[in-house]
């Protein structure tokens, strides 16, 4: 049954990104949005600055705008007009616990969408349960990946408030 | 220059506006004047003046030179003169929006307002929306201190870090991820390599910034990047308290301090915060030589401000348990499922076996590529890794038990008496250490097999009499990870300084640099074992040259138990010009309580044909 639901589900998200109506990609190329998995220490800026002097570079470190990531502050990456520019830093963290289903990252992701404490649970589980779809290689982005997790979203009557 | 002279052009329309004469800011400022409010510590603590004292009035100074976070033209030295100038420009109808002082110094304001109990229908009408906006997000009801631990492997985290987290109300199922981190430190220029970026930040050469990131920013820099353990120390400020130190840290955005590695750093700062957030306190007063961060967490548990600590192994710690927790044939799996992602690695091993393996693998094969570009043949594997881990029901992972907290460990100074005999002379030593812990202290709270040692000096009262300068270490780093079967780290000796050794048939002082690299490797759960391939530059009037370069190996055992750690250690050398120097060491340390110990040790030393012996009792003592 859920493999049934799984394929139905996969069907949606093939046609949600293909319309790409829902995420909104602004911020300028280095925004993170187009990060692959498995990105790597490499995606995250400033830690060589970090280490040395406990120290930070550039602008924008004043929680003004949360972690831009070198985008450009005016298109903030959106999610449904929802702030969304900290999943591709985390996307790593994210995709290992969809894999085992549960985790500080999934949490957090949950958080960010809006997922209130009672439906966290059935969050976790669902996500769990498509983890192929949210991830089904290597060389998904995270805006891939986030467009699935709301389409399966929108495929589940517990989450499908959530979902935009 | 530029900023100079729009602030002079700021202050010149602020006393325009002050003539519009308003009775009532006049009433105000005599008040003020009249009772003293500049000499308050509240007043003095949110200019971050430091007092020294002058002949005739004591002086004082910001840590902030910035004029723009200055109202008065003077205000950098003169707290009184700030002071009115601020309550002038509360009343100022010059702008109404985010860059008036009512928005740009609101806890200065409020500060103000409470003291003289400003009624606010006399105010101009500002509206402050970049503030709003930043509070609403920052979002903040309680603060929790946290400490990344101590990693050698990089110069600025040797002792530590500490930062601050702004957590919202408990109960609305947030995360802490999310939570904003207040940082402050030096604000480097990107263009500097890191030897600038060490010397400048000792000297002062950068100013220091508060930075407020994601949590998990901090987060994967330490745990993921340094491995670092992290500390998190909810404390137990009011709301309110919370509150007028978000107000203060709004008035620090952008704004320049003084920043100097072991005095006005990270964590002397944020001492200041927690003194503004509660007004009576006093946490700096004790940090004024150095500010090592592990004492202001002791600083600010005496105030019982801390109310428990919170423990986030690093992305190091969680895997070696989960090595760890497997048994040889399982570590034999988990080897080729490394080379072989496939589920048919796996056969032959139960259920929750094969799930704990394929974690174990995932993480392992993300744990070696931490700082690596990505590598397709590597994500490929990742996934497939991941995939695998996918099959499995949901389990809860065990948590990793924590460690000693670190400031339950000895303090970080250590005085030291000695007596002993060397080549049938005797002597008596007394030695002051500024910081840290070495090898063979009490281990309790630290990392072991990392040495620190900071400024260590010790003076020697021989049998006639004389007292000289035995031994003055500036810098002495000793980093002993040991290799495992699926981690080899490098083991590294650092030590430079002066030293009385035996050249030439007398006992001479010499400067020295020496260094070593090599490995090291746990013999037991108590035991390890060293060797070190080393060299050593040696200045002294016994060389031709002055300067002699000399090259070398050691080696040791380390024995943790209860009674205390003893090191065995067996060390040669043999210098460009022919001498060969070499010396077999054992120290015994004896516990007595947390911060004090007795030491003994036994020494010969060699060089070329001639030896002698040494050994000597040592009352060591840490506060």
């Amino acid at each position: 049954m859920k493999k049934v639901i799984g394929s139905v589900i996969g069907g949606a998200v093939l046609m949600a990104a293909s319309s790409s109506a829902m995420a909104v990609a602004a911020g300028g190329p280095n925004c993170g949005w187009g990060n692959l998995l498995f990105k790597g220490a490499k995606g995250i800026p400033s830690h060589v600055v970090a280490v040395t002097t406990n120290g930070t570079t550039g602008n924008n470190t004043f929680g003004i705008t949360s972690g831009t990531n070198g985008c450009n502050a005016n298109g903030r990456l959106t999610y449904g007009g929802r702030d969304m520019v900290q999943v591709s830093s985390i996307l790593d963290e994210f995709s290992e616990d969809v894999a085992r289903g549960h985790g500080d990252a999934m949490n957090t992701i949950a958080v960010l969408i809006g997922v209130k404490q009672s439906d966290r649970s059935a969050f976790s589980e669902v996500m769990h349960e498509n983890f192929a779809l949210i991830f089904p290689n290597e060389q998904v982005t995270a805006e891939q990946a986030m467009l699935s997790v709301n389409a399966i979203m929108k495929s589940d009557s517990r989450l499908v408030k959530y979902a935009v | 220059m530029k900023y100079k002279l729009l602030f002079l052009f700021l202050a010149l329309l602020f006393c325009s506006t002050l003539q519009a004469n308003n009775t009532y800011l006049t009433a105000l400022q005599k008040k003020a004047s009249k009772e003293a409010l500049w000499q308050k510590k509240s007043w003095l603590n949110l200019l971050h003046y430091r007092q020294s004292s002058g002949i005739l009035s004591p002086q004082f100074e910001s840590s902030i030179d910035q004029p723009s976070f200055f109202l008065s033209p003077t205000g950098h030295q003169d707290p009184e003169g700030e002071l009115q100038a601020t309550l002038a420009a509360l009343f100022s109808n010059a702008t109404n929006n985010d860059q008036h002082a009512q928005c740009r110094f609101i806890a200065r304001f409020n500060w103000l307002t409470e003291q003289l109990n400003i009624q606010k229908n006399q105010l101009p009408a500002i509206n402050c929306k970049s503030y709003t906006g930043w509070k609403a997000r920052v979002n903040a009801e309680k603060i929790t201190l946290v400490f990344p631990a101590y990693y050698l492997n990089s110069p600025s985290s040797m002792f530590g870090h500490t930062l601050l987290r702004l957590d919202p109300k408990e109960g609305e199922g947030w995360s802490d991820w999310l939570s904003f981190a207040v940082n402050f430190g030096a604000n480097v220029n990107e263009a500097d390599n890191s030897i600038m970026y060490a010397y400048k930040g000792l000297m002062g050469g950068y100013p220091g910034q508060f930075a407020v990131v994601p949590y998990y920013e901090k987060i994967l820099e330490y745990s993921r990047i340094e491995r670092r353990d992290i500390w998190e120390y909810e404390l137990s400020l009011t709301p309110i308290e919370v509150n007028r130190l978000v107000e203060h840290l709004w008035e620090l955005n952008g704004v320049n301090f003084d920043y100097f590695f072991f005095t006005e750093n990270c964590s002397f700062r944020l001492l200041e915060l927690l003194e503004i957030a509660r007004p009576g306190i006093n946490l700096t007063d004790e940090f004024s030589l150095t500010a090592i961060p592990i004492d202001t967490i002791r600083a600010v548990e005496r105030t019982g401000l801390i109310k428990k600590a919170h423990y986030r192994p690093s992305r190091e710690a969680v895997l070696q348990t989960l090595i760890g927790d497997l048994n040889t044939s399982e570590r034999t799996v988990l080897r080729k499922l490394l080379n072989n992602p496939k589920e048919s690695t796996l056969f032959g091993l139960a259920n929750e076996r094969q799930q704990l393996v394929v974690k174990t693998a995932y993480k392992l094969l993300r744990f070696r590529q931490n700082k690596l570009a990505r590598d397709k043949a590597v994500a490929q594997k990742s996934y497939q890794l991941l995939a695998l881990m996918n099959r499995y029901p949901v389990k809860k992972q065990k948590p990793v038990p924590p460690p000693v907290q670190p400031e339950k460990s000895h303090l970080s100074k250590q005085a030291v008496f000695k007596v002993g005999e060397r080549d049938n002379k005797s002597y008596t030593e007394f030695g002051f250490k500024m910081a840290f812990h070495s090898l063979d202290d009490n281990e309790f709270g630290f990392l072991r097999g990392a040495q620190i040692n900071i400024g260590s000096v010790r003076f020697r009262r021989s049998e006639k009499g004389t007292v000289s300068l035995q031994q003055l270490d500036i810098v002495d780093i000793f980093s002993l990870s040991p290799r495992t079967d699926f981690f080899q780290p490098l083991s590294w000796r650092i030590k430079g300084g002066a030293e009385r050794v035996y050249r030439h048939k007398n006992d001479r002082l010499v400067k020295h640099i020496s260094g070593g690299v090599g490995s090291s490797w746990n013999i037991s759960p108590n035991t390890s074992a060293y060797s070190l391939l080393t060299a050593r530059f040696e200045a002294g009037s016994h060389f031709k040259s002055y300067i002699e370069p000399a090259l070398g190996a050691m080696g040791g055992l380390l024995i943790h138990n209860k009674i205390g750690t003893g090191k065995i250690e067996l060390a040669s050398q043999k210098f460009l010009g022919g001498i060969q120097a070499s010396d077999l060491n054992f120290e015994q340390s004896i516990l007595l309580s947390k911060n004090q110990s007795i030491k003994l040790n036994l020494k010969r030393e060699w060089l070329n044909n001639t030896s002698l012996s040494e050994f000597g009792a040592s009352y060591q003592l840490h506060f």
